[in-house]
């Protein structure tokens, strides 16, 4: 599902470049695009946001050349059965930057693509230039949980990961089939393979201590999915990070606000931004 | 052998709701708060319960049964273990089931192999055993990932095998539970207590069961379901395990309500059948699949069937499909001669308790089952047959 026509009139960019990277025999789905001599930014999705190229991945590439893969188990890229933790996914990406070539890139995650994003860098911080989290998950704040995705119903999770409804018309499938629902079945499986209990990292919190690249924490005032008090923390945890608190959005701003969103990510990963360490 | 077996199995629900629970309570399952429950009413409830388990031993069926569940008002089982154990000191003849242990649901199998192989040597050996997942609510209540679920429960069931069977100390290496010692005392009396798998029609249970010979337990689910499961064991066991299945491999739950006539059985049913698919079975959808709970081919096989949910199914539905069993003793006995004569299924698992439904009932439905239902089912005795008579036979040509 892409909306690269409508998009492209928009933001005036060409359509990505489509492709399938053989990452140690997983076959990974990747969109690419943006000028070829920019600075890499790979992009990690959140929880079935795969296999979408929308209008704010198109603003990331007017400065930089996104590289935007379906991570196993989401989108078009399968997920071997055994591919189950995260350690799995931190190796894997890993070995999806050496398959690429790229030796170090900036790397932006959303949500559950934000806590993969987070472990990379602290397990290989030689391979991260500058790292961007939004509405991350991976950590526990007590006292105040992430909402249940599992145990929300279609119009629940809408209700808590959007403040504008209207803004998830991409997401929406052209046919509720059969096919539709058997993805959403193994979609799950992934996320909960990753996150059914405990829903985030024990030992990220501390290991956050560890991190050394410039990183932007960037999160909707109102996610009611994962609360803004968890970036509160990231920003505490990760010494000179940057916190971007953009207002009127939640879970989901890179489709209510997508040119905030985009700008402020723009800017900190432009060679003069994020540097006030 | 008999041509069919009486299990009687309680769920020991929680039948005291507010007046507003089908409005005001959204799943009788996770998330139902325990305000509702009184401890001091519960006492006296748990105690009638056995009482009626008594009863059924009394009254020769062959056998009690409980289970597990966890966080809801359907049934307050948490330990059936625990249960067991008290019914051990109760009945007396019966055999007592334990249908089951809900293996995944445990981070120490090795616990469950060593209650049951206790069970059964304070009974005597009267210990048999359902070996289950838990239902998909129970991955949310115990937080354990459903993802896993079929490899735990694997991998549980080796363990508890070799832990039953084999003379220990042995090793257990597994994915998910590894162990250095698997040397249990006591050990259990029957070498291995029996073990039966519930299922609600999943092709990858029905396979486990048929590859062991477990006796394999439909449970409230419409006859076409039920008869399906049935042949796909048969087809199982023949064509892939190279063996016929026998009657008393082929068991089917099902609350029987049975009166002196099919209007007294129907108006029974009416008034306090419903609260178990209305009331006890009112679950959250989101909690009844949770990911990889079931394969992708099973779950497949749910989108498909299109299943209509028990909260829209009246009792007019349930009787028809064959979910339960009402009537008066013939029809009763009609419906039952299905199972044996039809589908070759010789092994009742029947509840006479549901929800609110008062004492003195309970008391009629087990004794009406017991004292004109069964014995139709029950093998003659036939005189024996001496060495004279048998010399007889043979001068005059007349077979066995």
């Amino acid at each position: 599902m892409t909306t690269t026509e409508a998009v492209s009139e928009r933001v005036n960019t060409t359509a990505p470049k489509e492709y399938t990277l053989d990452v140690r025999g997983i076959a990974t789905h990747i969109f690419e695009s943006g000028p070829e001599t920019a600075p890499v930014l790979v992009y990690l999705h959140g929880t079935s946001l795969g296999n979408l190229w929308l209008e704010y991945h198109q603003r990331l590439a007017s400065s930089f050349r996104v590289i935007a893969p379906d991570i196993p188990g989401f989108g078009k890229t399968e997920r071997p059965d055994l591919m189950r933790d995260m350690d799995d996914y931190v190796l894997f990406f890993r070995d999806m930057l050496d398959a690429l070539g790229l030796e170090k890139v900036n790397l932006v995650g959303h949500s559950l693509g934000g806590w993969m994003a987070a472990e990379v860098a602290v397990w290989y911080p030689e391979r991260i230039n500058k790292l961007v989290l939004s509405n991350a998950s991976g950590i526990r704040v007590k006292g105040t949980p992430i909402a249940n995705l599992f145990a929300l119903n279609p119009q629940e999770t809408l209700d808590v990961c959007f403040d504008d409804v209207m803004a998830a018309m991409p997401l929406m499938p052209s046919e509720m089939n059969v096919d539709y629902f058997l993805v959403q079945y193994r979609e799950r499986q992934t996320l909960a393979s990753l996150a059914w209990n405990p829903g985030f990292d024990r030992k990220l919190e501390r290991r956050l201590a560890r991190l050394t690249c410039p990183t932007l924490i960037i999160w909707g005032v109102n996610d009611r999915l994962i609360p803004p008090v968890y970036g509160e923390v990231f920003h505490q945890k990760i010494a000179g990070s940057k916190l971007v608190s953009l207002p009127g959005t939640g879970h989901m701003p890179m489709f209510e606000k997508a040119q905030e969103w985009a700008d402020a990510i723009n800017e900190f990963l432009s060679p003069n931004g994020g540097t006030l360490r | 052998m008999n041509k069919l077996e009486f299990h009687y199995f309680h769920l020991m629900p929680w039948p005291y709701l507010p007046k507003d629970f089908e409005e005001s309570v959204d799943s009788a399952w996770v998330t139902v708060p325990n305000s509702i429950y009184d401890p001091i009413k519960g006492h006296e409830l748990y105690n009638r319960y056995f009482d009626e388990l008594e009863r059924a031993d009394k009254l020769g069926f062959d056998s009690v049964i409980v289970n597990e569940h966890h966080q809801n008002v359907y049934g307050t089982m948490p330990s059936p273990n625990l249960m067991a154990a008290v019914l051990t000191q109760r009945i007396k003849h019966a055999k007592i089931g334990i249908i089951g242990n809900a293996l995944p649901l445990h981070d120490d199998p090795l616990r469950v192999a060593e209650e049951i192989a206790m069970l059964d040597v304070i009974s005597g050996g009267r210990i048999f055993n359902g070996f289950v997942r838990g239902t998909g609510m129970e991955y949310f209540s115990y937080g354990v990932n459903p993802t896993l679920s079929r490899e735990r429960m694997n991998e549980a069931h080796d363990l508890i095998l070799q832990a039953w069977t084999q003379p220990g100390p042995t090793i257990f290496e597994g994915e998910h539970y590894n162990y250095r010692y698997v040397n249990i005392w006591p050990r259990p009396i029957q070498q291995p207590p029996p073990i039966w798998m519930p299922g609600t029609a999943s092709l990858e249970t029905i396979d486990f069961a048929a590859k062991r010979k477990y006796p394999y337990m439909t449970v409230f689910m419409p006859m076409a379901q039920r008869k399906a499961a049935y042949e796909l064991y048969r087809r199982t066991a023949e064509e892939k395990y190279g063996y016929e299945a026998q009657p008393n491999q082929l068991a089917f739950c099902t609350p029987v309500i049975v009166a002196e006539t099919d209007e007294i059985a129907y108006q029974t049913a009416k008034k306090y059948l419903m609260w178990l698919f209305h009331k006890g079975l009112k679950v959250r959808p989101e909690f009844n699949f949770p990911p990889g709970y079931i394969s992708e081919k099973s779950f497949l096989n749910v989108l498909k069937a299109g299943v209509r949910g028990f909260q829209l199914s009246t009792l007019d539905d349930l009787i028809a499909e064959g979910v339960v069993i009402v009537g008066g003793v013939d029809t009763v006995i009609e419906k039952l001669s299905y199972y044996t004569d039809e589908l070759k299924a010789g092994m009742l698992v029947a509840g006479g308790h549901v929800g609110e439904i008062p004492d003195y009932l309970v008391l009629k439905n087990q004794e009406i089952m017991a004292k004109e239902v069964m014995p139709h089912f029950r093998q003659k005795a036939e005189p024996a047959v001496t060495p004279q008579i048998r010399e007889v036979r043979e001068l005059v040509g007349v077979s066995n």
